[in-house]
């Protein structure tokens, strides 16, 4: 029979030797949360792994989640103060995060590491970076550029792709015909602003404090549009789809030309059996403007383990696990070096691969779309709905731009 | 003075055992505690205690990562003022609580149907009530191919058919797209209104029909003072179901439409889901919860005066 004293003394030992293994496991794991990268679970595994080698007795913990999943789960984990140690995220989530102090400063870490930095494009890199603090590294990149039908060109006559913004709605119109349409353009995430960017109109003043776009230009542009868009030489599809629809109108082989991210080569080729060197045509778009769409990665401010987590960053993008990486998905991940290898061995293996990720390190200083402002989520939902009302008919492009003025000033000023 | 429900109360008026804990009441009170303690603590746990946080968040100017500050009304005057989307998701939800009516008597009719001596009336119950089951995200994606303009059924049947001569984007016109959203929510919901009035209709006494008919009462007549009266109970199980559906119908606007184009499908729900997880701002979006909350509340009250006003009361023999 237990005394009263045993019972006490155990009570006592007992929360210390149940928090025994949990204290030791923090001070050696860390965890690791990637966006919708399921497929490439061996690969994953095999990085984890080798950090494992290079560090006995270190736990790596994998998290997945689906692109509409991950932000919610992230932010549930940061509000628990439980946040995962390494972080991907995909476009301009990261600046909330960042603003807001969720995110490590990897600013010194850099400094101090100079050839970690050197890994990288620095125009990608600098994607990353707000008011000056850099608190991502590349994971894998990917902007905009134009994929354009050559047969339905020669079939209009066009002997190349457009060269302006005005070349644009003329081919389109040339080439839309009963369920034939001219040109697509991918709307999240700012994709559809070198539409803009090549007329000159800006977003923001240059301090990003107050909106810029409510100029005649900016009218003009978008009236042509919703005119374009009203005929039919601009799908409407690319106001309302997301990324299965327009891709897939692409695909249909019926709409001559589509402003997406070098990704959406991959789904067009695996749904439209038209699609080869001598029927896709691949471009940069006017005036070498493009959006980024990139994805990085990044260590929470509220880790345990920071100094694991730097290091598993710097060992998942080093050349090897980098090189990996851009073979396997053929992608380009931002690592010069590895970039350089994969392009090289694609000029032979897949030209048309080739001609589509070769875009991608090409003008990035014409990079637009990606203001460095903690807002850019409200900015976003505050001026896209306004735009879509004027592309789709439902307000003038006066009346669109000034209600997207009053709701964008109004979300800045609140920063 | 004891209170008359007290526990002392209800033992004197026992008048068993001796003690606090002999008396036979009390036991029983602290018994059948013991089996709700995990239930209400769960209930507290998961529906009271979020719900009281929600709504002293709604508040505060708070996010996940940083500290919380009060600014009182804040957020209700920016939402009641300036948010003119909130208005726009509020008048969506409106109507679409006004599509659940329109389900029921669909529902009623089908129900009515199916319940007479149709041949085949069996089949067409099990045809109509298929549609429920499915996963509302697949009702989604089918419907939303169903509705495109391009390679769409809809658009191909209606053009066949010589009623349109240009393919309509039903998920893309400000003017259709939510009447194209609540088209399928009732079609998908339809089949679960008619089994639960089927099953009221079955339940009605025949005795009364035979009366009515003994009596020479016209056929609208006893649908009127027969049937209606006596399918109250399940039309009230329907409304509330439409109701507590319109205000948690996220799923299939966020799969269709995502609340666009513009926000002419937005709903409360979708709008919550897009401030507090698309914007972080969880504060603003426990106030439009919590106007959501009582919007409810409001309407379930009246729901149950409509009904009675003793809904969900157990009847006791």
């Amino acid at each position: 029979m237990l005394s009263r004293r045993t019972l006490l003394k155990a009570s006592a030992v007992m929360p210390a030797a149940l928090a025994a293994p949990a204290i030791g496991q923090t001070r050696r794991s860390i965890s690791f949360l990637t966006w919708n990268i399921i497929d490439q679970e061996p690969l994953i595994r095999g990085w984890i792994a080798s950090f494992q080698r290079a560090n006995p007795g270190v736990e790596v913990e994998w998290l997945d989640k689906k692109g509409p999943e991950l932000p919610p789960f992230y932010q549930t984990q940061l509000a628990a103060g439980t946040p995962p140690d390494v972080v991907n995220t995909q476009g301009a989530l990261w600046l909330e995060y960042a603003a807001s102090g969720a995110l490590m400063d990897m600013t010194p870490r850099l400094a101090a590491e100079p050839e970690v930095k050197n890994r990288f494009n620095a125009n990608y890199l600098s994607n990353w970076t707000l008011q000056g603090r850099n608190y991502m590294l590349p994971f894998y990149i990917t902007k905009t550029l134009l994929f354009y039908n050559k047969t339905m060109f020669q079939r209009a006559g066009l002997s190349g792709p457009p060269q302006s913004f005005d070349d644009i709605l003329a081919f389109a119109g040339r080439m839309a015909q009963g369920e034939s349409t001219g040109f697509l353009t991918l709307n999240f995430d700012w994709l559809y602003w070198p539409l803009f960017a090549m007329n000159g109109v800006d977003l923001l003043t240059p301090d990003l404090r107050r909106p810029a776009f409510n100029t005649p230009k900016a009218i003009e542009v978008l009236e042509k549009l919703a005119r374009a868009s009203e005929s039919g030489a601009i799908n409407k599809i690319s106001w309302t789809g997301r990324w299965v629809e327009p891709n897939g109108a692409f695909a249909a082989g019926n709409v001559g030309m589509l402003h997406a991210h070098s990704p959406a080569y991959f789904f067009v080729r695996g749904q439209g059996n038209w699609v080869n060197g001598d029927t896709l045509g691949v471009a940069h778009a006017p005036g070498n403007f493009s959006t980024p769409n990139s994805h990085g990665l990044g260590v929470s401010r509220g880790s345990r383990n920071p100094d694991l987590a730097w290091a598993f960053v710097k060992h998942v993008t080093a050349n090897e696990q980098a090189g990996q990486l851009a073979t396997q998905r053929r992608i380009l991940t931002g690592n010069t070096q590895v970039d350089q290898a994969l392009l090289a061995s694609l000029r032979s293996e897949d030209p048309l691969v080739h001609s589509v990720l070769s875009t991608q390190i090409e003008h990035t200083d014409k990079m637009v779309g990606n203001w460095p402002m903690p807002q850019d989520a409200r900015v976003k939902d505050a001026f896209w709905p306004e735009l879509q009302s004027a592309l789709l008919g439902r307000k003038s492009a006066r009346q669109a731009l000034a209600d997207a003025e009053r709701r964008v000033g109004r979300e800045l000023s609140r920063a | 003075m004891t209170p008359s429900g007290s526990p002392a109360h209800l033992a004197r008026r026992a008048g068993t055992g001796t003690g606090w804990w002999g008396r036979k009441r009390t036991r029983q009170a602290a018994l059948i505690l013991c089996f709700l303690l995990p239930s209400l603590a769960i209930f507290l746990l998961y529906r009271v205690i979020p719900l009281g946080w929600n709504a002293i968040l709604s508040f505060q100017s708070w996010s996940p990562m940083r500290p919380p500050r009060w600014v009182g009304f804040e957020h209700y005057e920016e939402m009641l003022f300036y948010d003119d989307i909130f208005w726009t998701a509020l008048w969506n939800t409106l109507i679409w609580i006004g599509a659940a009516p329109v389900a029921i008597i669909l529902a009623l009719g089908i129900a009515l149907l199916v319940n007479s001596d149709l041949k085949g009336a069996s089949v067409y119950r099990t045809i109509v009530f298929l549609s429920y089951p499915l996963m509302t995200v697949a009702v989604g994606i089918i419907w939303r191919w169903m509705y495109d303009e391009r390679g769409g059924f809809i658009n191909w049947a209606l053009r066949i058919a010589g009623i349109i001569d240009r393919p309509l984007g039903f998920l893309q016109s400000f003017d259709l797209a939510m009447a194209s959203v609540i088209v399928t929510d009732i079609w998908q919901v339809i089949g679960f209104y008619m089994i639960i009035l089927l099953t009221g209709l079955q339940q009605i006494p025949q005795h009364l029909y035979e009366a009515a008919r003994v009596d020479g009462v016209p056929r609208h007549a006893v649908f009127l003072y027969v049937t209606l009266p006596m399918l109250r109970p399940s039309l009230f199980l329907c409304a509330v179901i439409g109701l507590l559906n319109s205000f948690t119908s996220f799923d299939l606007v966020y799969v269709m439409t995502n609340g666009g184009p513009g926000h002419a499908t937005e709903l409360l729900i979708t709008y919550i889901y897009k401030l507090g997880f698309g914007q972080t701002k969880f504060d603003y979006a426990a106030a439009v919860t919590v106007v959501q909350f009582l919007l409810l509340l409001a309407l379930t009250f009246l729901a149950n005066r409509l009904a009675g006003g003793n809904a969900g009361a157990v009847e006791k023999d």
